[in-house]
């Protein structure tokens, strides 16, 4: 109805709507009864009269609302249903389910869940069991008739499996679970996609069937990836559609890598009416490697996921050497330059014995794209003709020379060119000729895109015989026109002879970046010869273990209980056991993808049988009753109403306190039930208040350690140098913060005093940490061991030395020295050349400044503040001053000056803190106030 | 919601005499209510048998302050440093006519008032009744009781009422009333202006000083409707259907003030009183205005009277 799913189950009640213009009418004529007042001044009134009309009928809107009121009232008794389900007309006999839970049945398998739970309710209306059978089962599995019940909870708990269907068995365990029965219904509940030579063999015991249901799946929305194929430029993905598909012709195709990162995207673009297209990934060979899946945009099945796996990917390197068991003097390894060359976008497949005659063959079984061959001179006869075919399929050999080589190569059969036997030596102690270098390369070669390098000098080279074709062959040659690489096709494949040795002794080229973009060259143009069986590696084992699973959404999952293993030797057909996914060890997996290459989309179409065939569609979505919700906005329409009726009687005017105190309960009630509480934001955090509460004013932060009597004068200490700053210069500090280091906010603190006790507890990591957070951050700590008496900073014997080298080991601490004399802390604001506490002895040591020695200057430039500075001196009980402005401790030497001389200490620091290099920069003032112009 | 103003007896126009009867078992409490009233109001007076309204002098006095300087007599005070003003002495003889108007709309009463208006001026009447009578004045009733000089003049009017046999008329007939007598009306006035002022100018014409009463129910002045009302007529019990009733309040409120202007100024042009009294509003208030108008001082008594 009006292009929606929509029905009515009792159409009826609509006839009400006739009643619609009378009720109009009557709402029309019967205005809303007024309040009846007798007021003896009508007379006035009436005068007023002249001149205003009294509306006597309603206004129009309050008729149109009550009119949909009334409309409303009747649609929903009409009982209104959203996507209707079409009654399912059964036989007498017991009903038989064939679905589909295969890979393409997943994208709406919801429909099929309510097709299937309406038929099993109506057979369960009808009283007659019902037996089900999925076609992607266990091959085990054994079907039988149960009641309606049963079977609408087993069906309830089907679910896609990212596999083919195998419809034939299915169909044949319902006729052996329907063996006896009469007048059955067959439902198949298809996913809509043929199966090829499957379907055609489909046959059904068809005495029993009296009729058939078809619901054939939609094919036109879907869309998978079939075959995919690493190009030497390019990984191509083929993207298949059904015929008629009502998809996009560009369907974007997802390049995936194993953490599920997007790398790529690639449009497949289909010509009218193709049904099949490629999506080229144009990007590096790395990027290529990375690749572990590729997904179809905006499809939820599983054969738009293609697994990728080492056959699609990486390069297989095979390298021989010549020279075995070099791996003492990696250097000086023939294999090492090109190993690391190769090893970003290529896996290197090594010889198992150092015997040609069993390892060229293994090798050639794994199918390597590229067999390098250093300083091999001749391959044992026995492995000569696999070696041929392998290239005539379309290997690359790649070689290079070396003594050996030089002393076999007239009968070496695997070269681009006939060499002359021996080397030819440049630039040697007997010859004239200087060492040459490359040539630019040969524009027809595949290394004409590269530079020739400019830095490359070749001591010794073979030489080919000249011959018509070794121009052509040529793909780089040395300045004098000799060869450094040949090259030839033969058959598919490719062999390439380096003219020199893969290690350094006869040139540097291998140690060359051109080497790398050479041997990269040399790879795209390579493909890999066939696909690697992870069995040739691993013989042992028969069977792959199931790695991760494609689920029926096309997601990668951990495989579920009723995955088994793989057994290789099977053709690589999905089914309910070995579902499409990774099979196999992390290290060394095979995937197994739903398409192979050349597979289509095509629709399912019912062999031909005798009994009836009837075609219906999915039920697409849950049949929904609108008759609460009709009812439910007919009641606001209601209390709209009210609301109206109650304004135009001017209640809301007219008793301010009582009516409208009602109506706007009544309002809250109503919008408070339509407007969700909003949630505000709990962003506050513990100590919030304590830190903003030490914002409003500079303060001194010193660490407690958790000794009374240490903290005590600590306190008292910093107090008493906040007392001293306050009175002899412009900064007021506010009390001074003692602060647990664990759990304070350090960062609004410009110094930090932290008097070392030995006695006390180390501080914890995470406090260390704290402090190293602190100090990369700009601040500040003052460590103060307070044990000149005992030893220095340097001696290392004092408890608290001991502590405070525990804590700095695990700070990132700068090198440290003495202040010297031109450090800013002896002028900041007093002229200072020691910096005693209760001690005298100690010196104060700030960061290294890596100035350059020597320039005369006097202050030493100092950007940034030292993020610690160390004294033994016992600075705050130097500061420390009792209630009166007393000292609390004496001083050490005796000498009272020494106390003024500590304050100043501590005002040069604390000045130090806040102006960092100001002070250092005032030394400019002269010359700068000269630039002004004065 | 009940409705804001109703009729406290709604009776029909034709069964006035009816509603003489229930008027006369209200009597004896309104009568009571009147002395009440009488007496408090009485207790502020001073010397109100030596001056009031009359023709021939009766003394000098200070001037006080307030009091309006038209009434200075500027001779007598040119002989001395004292300003005086000239009294003139109460005539004894004098005839007052005290007439409440019956009309059904009296009855009205809204939720806002104590009373109707019907209750509150028949307390004035009686009050004012007492009043005269106690002062020596003859109270008459047109058409239910000759002006006569007695001491009991509230209980006389009010048996009067109380016997009433006759439906009283609505427009009462002062034929008998005779120059430099005072004629009291009670009414609302919500009756066709141009009658009462026609009725006032021919009072006026026949030599009487007029002092009007009007009872007013607050709903009636204010206008407190809203919404959607039926407005009946109590008297004719015509209809009138306003939509939404508090857009004509503003207007209705000019109009009916217009109507008391009109009304207030044709009486002070024939040198007499216009007081109002609300009916949520004290009558003691109403009596002591009224009076001192009728004693010619109404500024001595002004602070003290609520309405203008």
């Amino acid at each position: 109805m009006f292009g929606l799913p929509l029905a009515f189950a009792v159409p009826a009640v609509l006839f009400g709507l006739i009643a619609l213009p009378v009720i109009w009418w009557l709402l029309r004529l019967t205005p809303p009864k007024p309040e009846s007042e007798v007021f003896p001044p009508l007379r006035i009134l009436q005068k007023l009269v002249k001149r205003e009309e009294t509306p006597s009928k309603s206004p129009w809107w309050l008729t149109l609302l009550r009119l949909l009121l009334a409309a409303l009232v009747i649609f929903a008794l009409a009982r209104p249903l959203l996507n209707p389900q079409t009654e399912i007309a059964l036989e007498d006999g017991p009903l038989l389910i064939m679905v589909d839970n295969s890979w393409a049945s997943a994208s709406d398998w919801s429909a099929r869940q309510r097709t299937g739970a309406a038929l099993i309710q109506s057979a369960g209306e009808r009283g007659v069991p019902v037996a089900i059978s999925p076609s992607v089962s266990p091959p085990n599995a054994t079907i039988t008739l149960v009641d309606a019940a049963t079977a609408a909870a087993s069906f309830a708990t089907l679910e896609p499996v990212a596999a083919e269907p195998n419809r034939a068995q299915a169909l044949n365990r319902l006729s052996e679970a329907a063996s006896g029965s009469e007048n059955a219904t067959l439902a198949i509940l298809s996913d809509g996609l043929a199966q090829g030579e499957q379907d055609s063999a489909l046959d059904f015991n068809s005495n029993a069937v009296a009729k058939t249901l078809l619901f054939n799946g939609e094919i036109t929305q879907l869309a998978a990836v079939s075959d995919a194929q690493n190009r030497t430029d390019a990984l191509e993905a083929t993207v298949i559609r059904s015929q008629n598909s009502q998809l996009a012709d560009e369907i974007n195709v997802n390049a995936i890598d194993e953490k599920g990162r997007l790398l790529g995207t690639a449009t497949a673009y289909f010509e009218d009416g193709a049904n099949e297209a490629v999506a080229a990934f144009e990007v590096p060979f790395e990027l290529r490697n990375d690749m572990a899946t590729l997904r179809v945009e905006n499809q939820a099945n599983a054969a738009a996921t293609y697994l990728l796996d080492e056959n699609n990917r990486r390069r297989r390197f095979a390298l021989f050497s010549g020279l075995a068991g070099d791996e003492a003097q990696p250097l000086l390894s023939p294999l090492y330059y090109i190993e690391r060359a190769i090893q970003p976008y290529a896996d290197i497949v090594r010889p198992r014995t150092n015997d040609l005659s069993v390892d060229v063959p293994e090798i050639l079984e794994q199918g390597p794209a590229v067999i390098v061959m250093a300083d091999i001179g001749v391959l044992p006869n026995v492995v000569e003709d696999q070696v041929e075919n392998w290239i005539e399929a379309g290997g690359t050999l790649v070689r290079f020379a070396g003594p050996r080589l030089a002393a076999s190569a007239e009968v070496d059969p695997f070269l681009p060119v006939s060499l002359r036997s021996g080397e030819r030596d440049l630039g040697g102690a007997l010859t004239w000729t200087e060492p040459q270098v490359v040539a630019p390369f040969s524009a027809t070669g595949p290394f004409a895109e590269l530079d020739a390098p400019r830095d490359v000098t070749v001591n010794r080279q073979l030489l080919a015989n000249p011959d018509a074709q070794l121009a052509e062959k040529t793909w780089a040659s040395l300045q004098d026109g000799t060869p450094l690489v040949t090259g030839e096709r033969r058959g598919q494949g490719t062999i390439v002879l380096f003219h020199v040795t893969a290690e350094a002794t006869w040139s540097n080229l291998p140690i060359s970046g051109s080497f790398v973009d050479m041997l990269r060259r040399i790879a795209d143009i390579s493909a890999n010869t066939g696909a690697s069986e992870i069995a040739a590696q691993s013989t042992a084992s028969e069977t792959l273990a199931p790695l991760r699973i494609v689920r029926s959404d096309g997601e990668l999952i951990s495989p579920p209980a009723f995955v088994k293993p793989r057994d290789t030797g099977n053709s690589a057909v999905t089914n309910y056991e070995n579902p499409a996914g990774l099979y196999g060890t992390q290290d060394a997996f095979s995937a197994l993808n739903i398409l192979s290459s050349g597979a289509a989309l095509t629709p399912f179409v019912m062999p031909q049988t005798e009994a009836t065939v009837e075609t219906l569609p999915y039920a697409v979505a849950e049949q929904t009753d609108l008759s609460g919700w009709l009812f439910a906005l007919a009641f606001l329409l209601l209390i709209i109403d009210t609301l109206a009726m109650l304004w135009i009687n001017g209640r809301f005017k007219r008793s301010y306190k009582t009516a409208s105190a009602s109506a706007a309960v009544l309002i809250a009630i109503t919008v408070s039930g339509l407007i969700p509480d909003p949630a505000v934001a709990q962003d506050a955090k513990p100590g919030d208040e304590l830190l903003i509460e030490n914002l409003d004013a500079t303060r001194i932060g010193y660490v407690l350690t958790g000794r009374q009597d240490t903290d005590k004068i600590t306190k008292a200490g910093i107090s008493g140098i906040s007392r001293y700053l306050e009175s002899r210069t412009a900064f007021e500090p506010s009390d001074p913060v003692g602060l647990d280091i664990e759990t304070d906010a350090l960062a609004i603190y410009p110094l930090i005093y932290f008097p070392i006790d030995a006695n006390a507890d180390m501080p914890s990591d995470t406090a260390i940490a704290r402090l190293d957070a602190y100090m990369q951050s700009g601040g500040t700590i003052l460590f103060d061991t307070r044990d000149q008496i005992g030893g220095s900073f340097n001696a290392g014997q004092s408890p608290e030395n001991q502590r405070l080298r525990d804590i700095m080991r695990n700070l990132n601490v700068p090198p440290l020295e003495p202040v010297p004399a031109d450090h800013v802390l002896t002028k900041s604001f007093y002229i200072l050349d020691t910096f005693p506490g209760i001690y005298d002895g100690s010196p104060l040591w700030v960061q290294a400044s890596t100035d350059e020695e020597g320039i005369d200057r006097p202050v030493r430039r100092g950007d940034g503040v030292s993020p610690v500075l160390i004294t033994g001196n016992d600075l705050a009980g130097a500061w420390a001053l009792d209630e009166a402005g007393k000292p609390l401790l004496p001083i050490a030497s005796g000498n009272p000056l020494q106390r003024i001389y500590a304050f100043r200490t501590g005002v040069n620091i604390m000045m130090y803190m806040l102006t960092g290099n100001y002070k250092a920069d005032q030394v400019h003032i002269p010359a700068l106030l000269e630039r002004l112009g004065q | 919601m009940a409705s804001i103003g109703q009729s406290t007896k709604p009776t029909g126009n034709k069964d006035a005499l009816i509603r003489a009867r229930q008027r006369a078992a209200l009597v004896p409490e309104l009568l009571v209510d009147a002395l009440r009233i009488v007496n408090t109001v009485m207790a502020g007076w001073h010397g109100r048998k030596k001056r009031g309204i009359g023709e021939t002098f009766w003394q000098y006095r200070p001037y006080t302050q307030g009091e309006t300087m038209a009434r200075i007599d500027w001779r007598r005070s040119a002989r001395d440093d004292q300003t005086y003003v000239r009294d003139q002495e109460w005539e004894a003889a004098h005839t007052i006519w005290l007439w409440v108007d019956q009309s059904t709309s009296m009855l009205f009463k809204s939720s806002a008032a104590p009373v109707s208006k019907e209750s509150r001026a028949l307390v004035v009447t009686f009050a004012l009744a007492e009043l005269f009578a106690r002062a020596g004045e003859r109270v008459g009733y047109p058409g239910l009781l000759k002006p006569s000089a007695n001491r009991k003049g509230a209980e006389r009017l009010a048996t009067a009422f109380a016997t009433q046999t006759t439906a009283m008329p609505d427009t009462p007939s002062f034929l008998q009333v005779q120059r430099f007598s005072d004629v009291v009306l009670v009414s609302d006035f919500l009756g066709d202006t141009d009658e009462t002022l026609a009725m006032i100018d021919d009072l006026a014409s026949q030599g009487a000083r007029m002092h009007l009463i009007e009872i007013v129910d607050p709903a009636e002045e204010d206008f407190p409707y809203g919404g959607r009302t039926e407005f009946i007529d109590p008297e004719t019990g015509t209809k009138l259907t306003a939509g939404r009733a508090e857009d004509w309040r503003d207007d209705y409120r000019n109009l009916y003030q217009a109507r008391r202007h009109a009304l207030k100024a044709r009486c002070r042009a024939h040198g007499g009183s216009y007081t109002i009294s609300r009916t949520d509003h004290l009558a003691s208030e109403t009596l002591v205005r009224l009076h001192g108008f009728m004693t010619g001082n109404p500024a001595a008594t002004g602070k003290m009277a609520g309405a203008s």
